[in-house]
């Protein structure tokens, strides 16, 4: 395969590894690879198409989270990057290698459901949505983004928190952070699983508590013993 | 007053305030007594300030084996314990559920002892020093709160240290550079960073516990010579022994706050009342996530300070630090019913900034 690009191209394909042909005006042909032209190439698009700021893939969705659940979530919800796919950060596009491009091709092109796909840029949970529902579906949610969670499996938990990833989604909690869910969900669940633990701990200070309680009473009533015989010597 | 005269009253302060004779096991556990009354559940907020530092220091030394203080390193070695040493997440979880629940039961103690008069002659130096110990308290969470090297760690560190260069604005003279220099010497660099990360581990873990075990030894002695303060006007419904009966009880009551903090560190992470972005290794390049906040510990001073002009807390503060601190002189003729209206009035602006701080911000903020 052939790693010559012009850079207007494909700029979203970039990636260090790629070489740029530059040929002098009758001259000979040069290469040049250097990870910061292809980098300020990427910089400078990202610029013209719309300033400094992170670009989203999917706002519609986070937006949605923002506003129903008011907590503040970001692009690493799905993503790789917290800062979403565009840049040249590890997990961006800018930073894929060639094999990861062709991974993300074709998870690009996963329309139907369990095409199994496994985009570099996306994490587990976006990779579960597009193989849960396909990227055809996933692409009509857009229009009304608070559907997506129903159209999830109702039974998949990615992070093992007790709390199902439709549900975590749905109430703008991370479904790959065990430690991320509704504060009380979690604890229900937290509290169902490990209740032999706590039982068991339970039982350990109750009883270490009376024995530790008998163990004093028995020294105040030493030591009262021993004064009183001091007394009576006296 | 001349200098022998100066240190014949000092030593006779101090002789009050600790006396010789009284410091044996017959005075201070055999002989001790504690009153019985309606307000006697206050003597046991000290003691369980107490359980819960000592679960700090049990639970922070196992942390020590595997947090690493780099900028590099720290969240990578937080999410390591979390995640692949075994039992790893609930030691870090008790940690920080002690954190808080320790700074709770200072708060309420602070309250009590005030509402109960217990700072009144001679338990003046018990009272002082239980203020150093409240100051250091919060110092212990401002210090680890930073540690995790996560973005609410590191944001709410920066501004918090940012407030202390503003101070410089309303100060006279030459002395409108001192808290840009106590920042920066804070700080240890131009900006938060591994200087900062260092420093705030040194305090955290060596500083700060050689002053609470110091101050702490210094306050327990005092409470165990001069006993438990009456606590309330008129006589107490009768007296129990401090040992065993007492002790016993404060025993039971650390047991009910261990399965209390056992069960919230292992079902509830302390994490899942926050949004997980603010829990991503902090990265000055990127994007500084929404929601940045100090410890819930620090709300009734953190809205005020979002309210109003920085000199009006400034003033507030020095107020209630001198007033914290001359507690026993100033109020020295108070009745125990003013303080106790003191102290719930105290207690009332604590819980609705702590729980309302937000919600009345935006009441005024729009």
């Amino acid at each position: 395969m052939s790693n010559e690009v012009q850079i207007m191209s494909a700029p979203l394909y970039l990636n260090r590894n790629l070489t740029l042909s530059l040929r002098w005006a009758g001259g000979e042909g040069i290469k040049i690879k250097s990870k910061i032209m292809i980098k300020m190439a990427v910089i400078v698009l990202g610029l013209g198409m719309g300033g400094a700021a992170h670009v989203q893939a999917h706002p519609e969705f986070q937006q949605h989270i923002v506003k129903s659940t008011g907590r503040p979530v970001n692009c690493a919800l799905c993503h790789t990057h917290a800062d979403g796919p565009e840049g040249t950060a590890p997990g961006q596009i800018g930073h894929l290698t060639l094999a990861q491009q062709a991974e993300l091709g074709r998870a690009r092109a996963a329309f139907e459901p369990n095409a199994k796909p496994n985009s570099p840029i996306l994490n587990a949970f976006g990779n579960h949505i597009i193989n849960s529902i396909g990227k055809k579906k996933f692409l009509e949610a857009r229009l009304a983004p608070g559907q997506l969670p129903g159209l999830l499996p109702k039974e998949s938990d990615l992070d093992a928190d007790g709390i199902p990833d439709a549900t975590e989604l749905a109430m703008g909690t991370h479904p790959l952070i065990k430690s991320d869910g509704n504060p009380w969900l979690l604890f229900k669940a937290g509290f169902l699983s490990n209740l032999p633990q706590i039982l068991l701990a339970l039982a350990a200070t109750v009883l270490g508590l009376w024995g530790l309680g008998h163990l004093l009473r028995g020294f105040a009533a030493a030591a009262h013993a021993e004064e009183e015989a001091e007394e009576a010597q006296e | 007053m001349k200098l022998p005269k100066q240190l014949q009253r000092i030593e006779e302060y101090l002789a009050e305030r600790f006396p010789v004779e009284k410091m044996n096991y017959a005075s201070m556990v055999k002989k001790k007594e504690v009153p019985v009354h309606r307000l006697s559940w206050g003597y046991y907020m000290g003691g369980l300030a107490l359980f819960f530092f000592m679960v700090q220091v049990v639970t922070g030394l196992m942390l020590l084996f595997y947090y690493q203080p780099t900028v590099s390193d720290a969240h990578a070695s937080v999410e390591y314990i979390t995640n692949h040493v075994p039992g790893g997440a609930l030691v870090r979880n008790i940690h920080s559920w002690a954190s808080s629940l320790m700074i709770a039961s200072v708060m309420v103690h602070l309250l009590t002892a005030f509402a109960m008069k217990a700072f009144s002659k001679p338990r003046e130096i018990t009272w002082v020093t239980g203020v150093a110990l409240l100051g250091i308290t919060f110092a212990f969470g401002f210090t680890g709160y930073l540690l995790p090297w996560h973005q609410i760690a590191v944001n709410a560190t920066k501004i918090g240290l940012q407030t202390v260069e503003e101070v410089g604005q309303y100060l006279p003279g030459q002395m409108t550079a001192w808290p840009a220099a106590i920042k920066e010497i804070i700080q240890g660099e131009a900006s938060v960073g591994q200087a900062t990360l260092s420093r705030f581990f040194a305090l955290h873990v060596i500083i700060l516990p050689l002053g609470i075990l110091a101050t702490l030894g210094i306050h327990l002695l005092s409470v165990q010579l001069h006993g438990m303060s009456q606590g309330i006007d008129g006589q107490p419904k009768r007296l129990e022994k401090f040992f065993p009966t007492f002790f016993l009880k404060d025993l039971r009551v650390w047991g009910v706050a261990f399965m209390a903090l056992f069960v919230l560190g292992l079902c509830l992470p302390f994490e899942s009342l926050f949004s997980y972005p603010l829990f991503e290794p902090f990265n000055p390049k990127g994007s500084t996530p929404d929601g940045i906040k100090p410890e819930w510990y620090f709300f009734w001073v953190y809205y005020p300070l979002e309210l109003l002009p920085l000199w009006v807390i400034m003033l507030g503060s020095a107020l209630l630090g001198g007033v914290l601190v001359g507690t026993p002189w100033i109020f020295r003729n108070t009745s125990r019913r003013t303080l106790v209206i003191l102290a719930i009035a105290a207690g009332a602006y604590l819980v609705v900034m702590t729980l309302f701080g937000e919600q009345i911000y935006h009441l005024f903020k729009g």
